[in-house]
């Protein structure tokens, strides 16, 4: 107990919070801009010391009023600085009058907010607006001219479709909201901002559609949301591991996607969607394991085609779970459960290995899971000799080196492949780290340990919730309503309501009576 | 909140604690690798002298892979080739019981006999002769033992039938399930057999295995087993044989008989032949006691096609199809007829007809269950056949290979 809690750092806790604190944000104490430029100049000098990437930039109004513009290299659009703020600003002639009917009649930039403090100058240079200051004001003007370097929007690679939308998120979290918001064009999409580490001070955006959402769940994620302190956020994971309900289960509780439809649709079912400035994966959740198991094209695909798909995957599934394990505990326990023929021609190809077929199953699927980590990871020009390889050593050498028999090989290779089948990568990462423990089980007590196996794990998967909602509903419990997007892909004139637990705020999604009728004719 | 993932994680690391701790108190205390189990194909059932048991195991030996797999460079490049090493050994053991000389062959490997896939058994007709039923025992109590492999008796020593290396199949017990699958004589398994040694008729059947002798020029070992008719037995005693075409009645009256059957009839007229394949048939036999007369009628209902017109009829008429069909009626209750009086010389009642009467005569049975023997001999055997012929074959013309004019018109 005490050895889990330091490893998982969980003591002295509170000690730790405050040293943490310590230091990462801007000024305290008296935090209004003076009316006097010079003192603000000097605070915020002092503030941005030694960052050679700050501008600071002294101007003239008209020649004569003294004024200050502020921004970092390369997140701001100099161009636009100059031609719309500096141009009109220094152009002579120009009478000084009020500064707030000079800026509405010369400074060309839509985006405009004023700003009081040292906290809010320092946020709004953060992310690239600059701010200009004027001598005697003690206000300064944060102006909407930010602007950096950008990928622009590419098909998201983790999850590809054949037919569908091919844009993805992007890092930047203006492009993504943007993407939800041409999706979804009713202002009941709400987009809460927020922002979350300490240093990093990354946005992040909690968009779900008013009326739809729960309001017990959309307030669990806020409060979760809140309760996060920690220095930085890099990728939306780090997010997802301070809010999810059961960190030590090895199943995701909380589906991320690359695509901005798959958002959209969990937010027209009624889910919530964090996105996080500085990653394409945005986050949906309340999830269930089955919406682990679906992919966006089975929903674009005729409901024939989906439904077969979505068959196949869960069949896939299991062999991904069992198959090396059911393999080894037939060929080691129940020998008389194999057809004679293949018996005896499985007995012909492991006469000549040394290893008993559990520790061959292993060795094979270790070797597989270092493979396909090793073709992530290296570079492309280098992936292709790696498959090279790993084709020759998994499936030719290893077998004609005696190592390993050749109907192993194959499992293995199945295995392999089922487990690619699972849309969700972390899902797919899952079933493959269980998959080892129910092998040695397997190897140890054969089919009745695979049962014990698959028995724990069914235990743990009725156990787990996502927001509330129990992973496996609508199975656990049973709501037959939603089988219709669980055993099959209902067509869409039939999925009519939203899922139980989920969007109970509006069960109902489109009016009965859509199904295709060439009688119908035309009312 | 805190406090309790922790205890939450801790739960987790003490239920791997307690689950690994299970492993060794079950442990893998049948686990066994393929590699050290040798699998049994096929086993003989002998008499040995002194009243001994005489057991013998064909034994699949998975080295000489002639050629079944890619071993790649694995072990010496692969066997022999197609026909050259032998895939099975056979070995014998002997003891006063199957048991004992199963323990005594065991003395003979180095790996573990598996049982699991012994497709066949075969019985030495010295044996069949003084009983199976103390045989039949130990297959059914030994748990490794199918209840599904099929059950044969052989023409003097049953351990020859398994030394030979058919060319066709992988081993010859492979040769006799084939056999045995396609029904072309009586297919009996081991549940069977120990139904029909406790059913109330008193008898049973096996399929006859016989050798048939290599084509000139080939191996002696070269020759296979083959199915030809069923060994009847009495009680649990070899009494007698049936031939194939006898077979075949005993067959359409178990309604066992399948597709494939031939019959071959000389049309009344001609002297050429006509041969009809099998398309479907059914058996309905219908007991009867009528003042304490006992009697049963067998109804067989066929479809038959013509495949083969070594005649000048035409047999596209109707006329002709009509005439056919009668003589096919004749044909078929002859054979079954002839089935039936030989079963009753032999006094055992392999129809079953006894099962017919104490399902449908519960009282009546009881008083001659002890001696349905006798009842079986004086039981009264009626068949009714009714054939239809369905389709002339491939060929709609009157004489496929004929002149016009060489065929008769009726």
């Amino acid at each position: 107990m005490r050895f889990l809690r330091i490893i998982l750092g969980l003591k002295e806790w509170s000690n730790r919070k405050q040293t943490m604190q310590q230091g990462a944000q801007a000024p305290s104490g008296q935090d209004f801009l003076a009316p006097d430029l010079q003192t603000n100049e000097q605070v915020l000098r002092s503030q941005y010391a030694n960052c050679a990437d700050v501008v600071f930039r002294d101007i003239a109004i008209a020649g004569s009023t003294k004024a200050l513009l502020l921004y970092i290299e390369g997140l701001s659009n100099t161009v636009e600085i100059d031609q719309s703020v500096l141009a009109m600003l220094m152009e002579k002639g120009l009478v000084s009058s009020d500064v707030k009917t000079l800026l509405q009649q010369k400074v060309a930039v839509s985006n405009i907010k004023e700003v009081t403090t040292f906290t809010e100058t320092i946020q709004h240079v953060s992310v690239g607006n600059p701010i200009l200051l004027i001598d005697g004001q003690n206000r300064g003007l944060a102006l909407g001219l930010s602007k950096w370097e950008k990928r622009s929007i590419e098909e998201p690679t983790a999850e590809a479709v054949i037919r569908g939308p091919r844009e993805g998120f992007t890092e930047s979290i203006g492009v993504n909201t943007s993407l939800l918001r041409r999706k979804i064009r009713s202002p009941k999409l709400k987009m809460q901002s927020m922002t979350v580490g300490t240093y990093t001070q990354t946005r992040i955006m909690i968009a779900y559609i008013e009326g739809l959402a729960d309001d017990t769940v959309l307030q669990e994620v806020m409060n979760r949301l809140e309760r996060i302190d920690i220095d930085g956020v890099l990728e939306s994971g780090y997010i997802e591991e301070m809010i999810e309900d059961y960190p030590f289960s090895p199943f995701p509780q909380i589906l991320n996607t690359e695509r901005p439809d798959v958002a959209a649709s969990g937010l027209l079912e009624g889910r919530v969607v964090i996105l996080v400035d500085g990653t394409p994966f945005a986050l949906v959740a309340p999830v269930t394991l089955y919406s682990m198991l679906q992919s966006a094209e089975d929903y674009y695909q005729r409901f024939l085609i989906g439904s077969t798909i979505r068959w196949l995957r869960y069949l896939f599934f299991l062999i991904a779970l069992l198959m090396p394990s059911i393999y080894v505990a037939i060929l080691t326990f129940h020998q008389e459960m194999i057809p004679t023929t293949l018996l005896l021609s499985i007995a012909k190809s492991r006469e000549e290995i040394p290893f008993p077929a559990l520790v061959e199953a292993i060795l094979m699927e270790v070797s597989f899971e270092a493979l396909r980590e090793a073709g992530v990871r290296l570079p492309k020009q280098v992936g292709a000799a790696v498959s090279i390889v790993g084709a020759l050593v998994i499936g030719e050498a290893a077998t004609s080196a005696g190592l390993v028999s050749a109907p192993m090989v194959m499992v293995v290779a199945l295995t392999g492949i089922a487990s690619f089948t699972i849309p969700r990568y972390a899902t797919g990462i899952a079933i493959r780290m269980i998959r080892f423990p129910v092998m040695f089980l397997a190897g140890t007590l054969g089919l009745l340990g695979i049962m014990l196996g698959l028995i724990v794990i069914i235990i743990h998967l009725c156990t787990i919730r996502s927001f509330g909602v129990p992973y496996l509903s609508p199975m656990g419990p049973m709501k037959a309503r939603d089988m219709k997007d669980v055993l099959l892909r209902a067509p869409w004139w039939s999925l009519n309501t939203r899922p139980h637990l989920i969007g109970d705020n509006n069960p109902y999604r489109q009016s009965r009576g859509n199904k295709p009728d060439s009688n119908k004719g035309s009312e | 909140m805190k406090g309790l993932l922790a205890g939450q994680g801790f739960r987790y690391v003490l239920l791997c604690f307690v689950a690994a701790a299970s492993l060794p108190l079950a442990g893998c205390w049948n686990r066994t690798e393929v590699n050290d189990l040798a699998l049994v194909t096929g086993a003989a059932i002998d008499l040995a002298e002194g009243k001994m048991i005489e057991l013998s195991v064909q034994v699949f030996i998975p080295r000489t892979g002639g050629g079944q797999q890619a071993m790649g460079g694995g072990g010496g490049g692969g066997g022999g080739g197609a026909g050259g090493g032998a895939q099975t050994l056979v070995r014998s053991g002997r003891g006063a019981t199957i048991a004992e000389a199963m323990s005594k062959l065991q003395e003979k490997f180095p790996r573990k006999l598996f049982w699991g896939h012994t497709d066949v058994f075969i019985i030495g007709e010295s044996l069949a002769k003084q009983g199976i039923r103390d045989q039949v025992d130990f297959l059914m109590r030994f748990p490794q033992t199918r209840e599904r492999a099929a059950m044969f008796v052989s023409e003097g020593e049953a351990k020859k039938t398994l030394g030979f290396h058919p060319p066709l199949e992988r081993s010859s017990a492979e040769v006799l399930r084939e056999m045995s699958k396609s029904r072309l004589s009586m297919d009996v398994d081991l549940k069977k057999l120990a139904q029909m040694l406790s059913g109330g008729a008193g008898a049973a059947a096996l399929p006859w295995v016989e050798m048939l002798p290599p084509e000139k020029g080939q191996m002696t070992k070269q020759s296979i087993p083959y199915v030809y008719g069923v060994g009847v037995f009495k009680k649990d005693r070899l009494v007698g044989q049936l031939d194939d075409i006898m077979t075949r009645g005993v067959l359409w009256v178990r309604d066992e008989i399948v597709k494939e059957t031939v019959i071959t009839i000389t049309p009344q007229g001609t002297e050429g032949y006509v041969s009809f394949n099998l398309e479907s048939s059914t058996t309905n036999v219908v007991p009867e006691i009528r003042d304490n007369k006992w009697s049963v009628t067998i109804n067989i209902e066929t479809n038959e096609n013509l495949i083969q017109n070594a005649t000048r009829l035409d047999v596209m008429s109707m006329k002709v199809n009509d005439s056919l069909e009668r003589q096919l009626e004749e044909e078929i209750r002859h054979r079954v007829e002839e089935a039936c009086s030989h079963a009753k010389e032999m006094g055992t009642d392999i129809f079953d007809f006894a099962d017919d009467f104490h399902r449908k005569y519960p009282k009546q049975w009881n008083s001659v269950k002890a001696h349905w023997e006798d009842k079986f001999a004086s039981l009264e055997i009626n068949v009714a056949t009714r054939v239809k012929i369905r389709r002339p074959g491939s060929t709609t013309s009157t004489g496929a290979n004929r002149p016009q004019d060489e065929v008769e018109k009726p």
